[in-house]
């Protein structure tokens, strides 16, 4: 609570500590209460504790102005950058604070988490400009609105956040992770870069490429700088389908999901499902099957023949007049 | 065993650009960064880098007088020709590598204006240009396969028979100290903002570079050189960058006068920084403030325009503030920024020893000379980066094997262990700030005699506790206490420095402004101040000075 | 209350039961509704990878058949809340953007003005009904019974078309239901973590991970039930939880997955058959069991 006399304000806060040190390492928990400016940001409190309370406590941060990217950590479990988190903001009323390291990322010491698992994903995109050609002299001609748009992606400071609460990344390490393909649309979006069809073709075919996003938002809501990661990456599908890359499941998916609705204004569930294991793809398809017999005993498959909204020619005339003006 | 033909200290802009030029040539290379190179404080720099495009006919000597002015005719006029002569190139070549610089309407860079220049000639990615450049650089080091000593943290110079052939670090990872042996090193670790309090520096920024080459027997020249920025965010001390002037922001005071028109009736708020924020801290002084800040008014320029040129202004600005900048003005005042002094180099970086190069805010080539204009710390980054790395690669071809001495790292170890062993004491944190509150205090936007001995009366209690603090962490891994304890050592080095020339400049030039000498004296002080360290010197430095280059332009008064 | 009804393609098609308790709750609780028969699918966020506009084109023109009726809309998913929130939020931002998609809708003489609100059945339990007069339709305390929130993803992200800002207490609706009902929170870090269902799918193996994390962290904290405002993440949490916890965690499938007017349903005194309860793949039988036990609200 803000003492308005006393210019201070408590912050209580739970930190979840790790010392490798230990054999096999050592995780607790530690409560810490500093008196900070009732304007601070949790950074501000953190430093405190570690300058005036526990020297032993590490955490990376650096410029204190969101900018360097060095502050991500999870704030009552989902990440920020504590320099643009104010106390206030996410302990209205003194609430307790929770402080852990980022997830999906191996832990060093306390709240430091390695780097290696975010840049080897940042790797794997080739995340440099490959033009076709370099100027024998002066610049790239580019408009100057192709190039504000990149500022999207290059806004990224590489912080961390959102692979830290990527919901594909808990259960799969194999998958590129939202910041590398948020990277890898800087330059598919670049008119300077050659590789566009490249780029998006490997995307698209390489396993834990774009299409494991499960579209779950969470980089979105949790990266710091509006870069949207799930934008970014819902963009690259759209332009991996128009760049004609159609062997996936997730386009078939679309794809069944787009004429479905077409068809019939709503959704054809049956055909979904076969349309995006692939008609051709057996094992898939009898891999659906038990699922499916299971569902029709309880009374719940989706109808064979799918229901249509009233007006199903009504959306499909909106379709077609929407497909021709484009 | 850790062995390299080039080793740069620092992963900013200076480092990374220097490292692609040493690539280029072949030889072998490493950075060794106490951050991840992203981290650096390059980032910060936000609205834009200054170059006269030669290729298209811009004249070069139009922005060569602009710095010179702007410097108070304290820069070496030959290292600013250089510089500006080279400076269209080298921003050109960032485009090249894909930095997405804003456009004009025929898609050809476009510009913005920026302080203490006639013409407009900063180009810029939104308020962003320092990470945008520094991520370019980084995606570059990729593509070339650099190597990089990540958060290691460098603690010597080994230097043998006189030249420089390496450095003893601590992978700070696992504790573990190394000797990492180079034909040559490139010192580009960047500022000692933090030696002030309060600084928009990051905290990374401790002088630790300065203070490596200061204890190898290199001269720090014009450290008394500070830049004070005015327009830092209002208690939070964020820099708001000058591009939110550039594009055509007013400053104004209590009752809303724009008052630059009292001291610089031309230029007005793009007058050189250290004229606005002497202006600033005058109007604040005489009660014209708003509650010790002048306030910083965007909104005739409109939502949509501030969010596309500015959007990382109004983001700060929203988000540590609560200021919509569209709707309000935001409160400002004069924050400590730069330091024009540094570890002093000839135009290729070259310092006094062989082997030892230094670029970026560490180096003082010197450029800024006692103001340096906004946008111009860019360019000096990656101009002076480029021929350190290219001077490096030519040097290291005289030089034989690498070293085989391991005296350093044995020494190093016994000074770290018997920090480590100390008895409890004062916490680190205390001392620092006992110290950097007193710089900034004396060594101010105004300074006088009487400060500046209060500065450095206070740093002698400083270095008085030296001794006495302790580290409190004893562990190997990812032991950022004793790297604060390491990096405070750094800091009273550059405070050392710092103090020292203030107390030998007897005139006000620049950002040296003396309320007890008001005036600039061209017959006695246009000479550059050097700082040596030297025990046997009174309080451990020998000042020296030298005289300033001067080419083709005579120092003229200064008016904005 | 009145309401344009949107159940929901899922809610007509693989997960009956929900519409049913829905319709239900609803007519217990008086809330009258018009369905919107004629309204196309949201497109569900798989459309809109292929086209974003022609996604938002279909729920403007939703949003205009039910401004037209002048009713909120009420859906009964969580996907169509958060694409239609998502859709509506565009468009209220970017009027020359509305304007482009009326005139695609102009020749079925709809055109939308940006008024209409969308409503999951949750949020309009809590904000239009209200949980006092709520709980005075209920028969059951339902004490002694754990169940685990789960949100997914399209009902908390993202917050700002969600309006959560305007909106705190949908933060934690799910919770405050259950406390409604005389329940006891099972809290778990998985709550608004996918549920798997838009990967089935693409990549199974993650989705039978996800599937089988979930169900199986909130089973051995304890909860007897799970319980969603969404029928994709019922489909995949249920459905396929029999495999996905064989496959991962070598276990058995044993935490029903419940949806909202069920867990309503069951308070109120409603049977099995009514709420449809029987047609899960996972069996229900142990929370019917222990909601028909439990003591009579006084």
């Amino acid at each position: 609570m803000t003492d308005a006399t006393a210019n201070t304000m408590k912050v209580k806060l739970k930190i979840k500590r790790f010392d490798p040190a230990e054999s096999g390492g050592k995780t607790w928990w530690q409560d810490y209460e500093v008196d900070v400016h009732p304007d601070s940001t949790v950074l501000d409190s953190l430093i405190e504790v570690r300058e005036q309370n526990d020297g032993t406590l590490a955490l990376r941060c650096a410029c204190r102005a969101s900018i360097c990217g060095s502050c991500g950590m999870k704030v009552n479990g989902s990440a920020k950058l504590v320099c643009k988190t104010r106390v206030v903001d996410v302990a209205p009323n003194g609430e307790q604070l929770t402080i852990e390291p980022m997830g999906n990322q191996h832990v060093v010491r306390d709240l430091v988490v390695s780097l290696d698992t975010f840049f080897s994903q940042i790797n794997r995109v080739e995340p440099y400009l490959q033009p076709s050609f370099v100027p024998e002299s002066g610049e790239y001609t580019a408009s100057n609105e192709s190039m504000e748009n990149l500022l999207t992606g290059m806004n990224c400071i590489m912080c961390g956040c959102c692979v830290s609460d990527c919901t594909v990344l808990e259960v799969d390490a194999n998958f590129i992770g939202p910041a590398a393909l948020a990277k890898a649309w800087r330059f598919t979006e670049d008119p300077r870069d050659s590789k566009r069809d490249e780029r998006l073709k490997n995307l698209n075919d390489e396993d834990g490429g774009m299409w494991d996003c499960t579209r779950c938002m969470k980089c979105v809501e949790v990266c710091p700088k509006g870069v949207a990661p799930m934008d970014r990456i819902m963009e690259l599908r759209e332009a991996a389908i128009e760049a004609g890359n159609t062997n996936t499941s997730g386009y078939h998916h679309t794809e069944s999901f787009y004429n479905s609705v077409k068809k019939h204004g709503r959704l054809d569930e049956t055909r979904l499902a076969i349309d995006s294991a692939g008609w051709t793809n057996i094992p898939r398809l009898l891999d659906l099957a038990p699922i499916g017999i299971a569902a029709m005993r309880k009374g719940k498959l989706p109808p064979v023949f799918p229901h249509k909204a009233e007006d199903n020619k009504k959306v499909k005339d909106l379709y077609e007049r929407v497909e021709d003006a484009d | 065993m850790y062995e390299h033909d080039v080793l740069i200290i620092g992963g900013g802009l200076a480092g990374l650009r220097a490292a692609v030029e040493v690539t280029r040539a072949g030889a072998d290379v490493a950075v060794i960064s106490k951050v991840h190179p992203v981290r650096s404080h390059s980032n910060a720099a936000q609205g834009g880098i200054n170059a006269p495009l030669t290729d298209r006919g811009e004249d070069w000597k139009g922005h060569a007088f602009d710095t010179i002015k702007g410097s108070d005719f304290l820069a070496d006029q030959d290292a600013v020709e250089v510089m500006s002569s080279e400076a269209g190139e080298a921003v050109l070549e960032l485009e090249r590598m894909g930095v997405i610089f804003s456009r004009d309407e025929n898609g050809k860079l476009g510009t913005r204006a920026f302080g203490g220049q006639k013409e407009a000639r900063t180009y810029f990615v939104g308020a962003i240009t320092g990470s945008a450049i520094l991520h370019v650089l980084f995606e570059q080091s990729l593509k070339l396969g650099l190597n990089v000593y990540e958060e290691w943290f460098v603690t010597k110079l080994i230097i043998e028979d006189g030249a420089c052939r390496g450095v003893v670090s601590i992978d700070l990872k696992t504790g573990e100290m190394h000797t990492i042996k180079a034909k040559a090193v490139i010192i580009a670790a960047g500022g000692a903002g933090r030696v002030f309090e309060p600084s928009t520096n990051a905290l990374i920024c401790t002088g630790d570079g300065l203070s490596l080459a200061y204890r190898a027997g290199v001269p720090l020249m014009d450290m008394e050189m500070i830049q004070y920025h005015p327009t830092t965010l209002a208690r939070t001390g964020i820099l708001m960058s000058e591009a939110a002037r550039g594009e055509g922001g007013y400053l104004l005071n209590s009752s809303g006068e724009r008052f630059m028109q009292k001291v610089a009736p031309e230029y007005m708020e793009l007058a050189s920084r250290d004229v606005v924020s002497r202006a600033e801290q005058t109007e604040i002084d005489e009660g014209r403030g708003v509650d010790g800040n002048v306030l910083l008014d965007l909104r005739h320029l409109g939502r949509e325009y501030i969010e596309a040129k500015l959007g990382y202004l109004q983001e700060v600005s929203v988000e540590f503030l609560g200021i919509d900048m569209a709707e309000q003005p935001v409160p400002v005042q004069p924050g400590m920024h730069y330091i024009m002094g540094g570890i002093k180099t000839n135009i290729d970086g070259e310092t006094v020893v062989p082997g030892l190069y230094a670029a970026g805010e560490c180096a003082n080539v010197s450029v800024h000379g006692a103001n340096r204009l906004g946008a111009n710390s860019l360019l000096d980054t990656v101009v002076f980066g480029r021929r350190s790395g290219a001077h490096a690669v030519e040097y290291i071809k005289t030089v034989g094997d690498h070293s085989k001495s391991e005296e350093d790292i044995k020494s190093e170890k016994a000074r770290i262990q018997a920090l480590l062993d100390r008895p409890k004491g004062e916490r680190v944190a205390t001392v620092r700030n006992d110290m950097a509150r007193g710089m900034t205090k004396g060594i101010g936007v105004f300074r006088d005699q009487a400060s500046m001995e209060g500065a450095l009366e206070n740093l002698v209690n400083v270095k008085s506790r030296m001794d006495g603090f302790s580290v409190e962490n004893k562990g190997k891994v990812f032991n950022t206490d004793l790297m604060f304890a390491l990096e405070l050592e750094f800091m009273v080095d550059c405070a050392e420095a710092v103090v020292a020339g203030a107390l030998t400049r007897k005139e006000s030039r620049g950002a040296h402004y003396r309320t007890d000498i008001t005036e600039r004296d061209d017959e006695n002080w246009l000479k550059h101040t050097l700082m040596y360290k030297d025990e046997t010197a009174e309080n451990g430095v020998r000042v020296e000075t030298s005289d300033v280059t001067i080419t083709q332009w005579e120092p003229i008064k200064r008016v904005y | 209350m009145k309401y344009a009804f949107y159940p929901g393609c899922v809610a007509r098609g693989g997960a009956p039961e929900l519409y049913d308790s829905a319709l239900a709750v609803m007519a217990r609780l008086g809330i009258e509704h018009v369905e919107l028969t004629k309204a196309a699918c949201t497109g569900a966020g798989v459309l809109q990878e292929k086209n974003l506009k022609m996604g938002d084109i279909l729920n403007v023109r939703t949003f205009a058949l039910a401004e037209q009726m002048g009713l909120p809309i009420m859906v009964l998913c969580s996907t169509c809340q958060g694409v239609m929130s998502q859709a509506n939020h565009r468009v209220k931002k970017d009027p020359e953007y509305l304007a482009e998609i009326n005139e695609h809708l102009a020749p079925e003489g709809l055109e939308y003005k940006g008024t209409t609100s969308v409503k999951h059945l949750l949020w309009g339990l809590i904000e239009d009904i209200g949980l006092d007069k709520l709980k005075k339709t209920f028969t059951r305390e339902l004490t002694g019974m754990n169940m685990a929130p789960f949100y997914g993803c399209y009902m908390v992200r993202p917050s700002d078309a969600l309006e959560f800002p305007a909106y705190p207490q949908r933060e934690t609706s799910i919770e405050d239901l259950i406390e409604s009902v005389g329940g006891s929170v099972t809290d778990f870090a998985g709550k608004t973590a996918c549920c798997g269902f838009p990967i089935l799918f693409i990549n199974q193996a993650n989705s039978m991970k996800m599937v089988a994390n979930h169900t199986g962290t909130a089973k051995d904290l304890g909860a007897d039930a799970m319980v969603t405002p969404c029928p994709l993440c019922h489909l995949n949490l249920d459905g396929y939880q029999p495999k996905a916890r064989k496959q991962v965690r070598g276990d058995k499938a044993d935490l029903p997955v419940i949806h909202v007017p069920q867990l309503i349903g069951l308070a109120m005194g409603m049977s099995e058959k009514e709420l449809g309860l029987q047609k899960h793949i996972v069996s229900t039988k142990e929370i019917v069991r222990k909601a028909e036990a439990a003591p009579a609200k006084s």
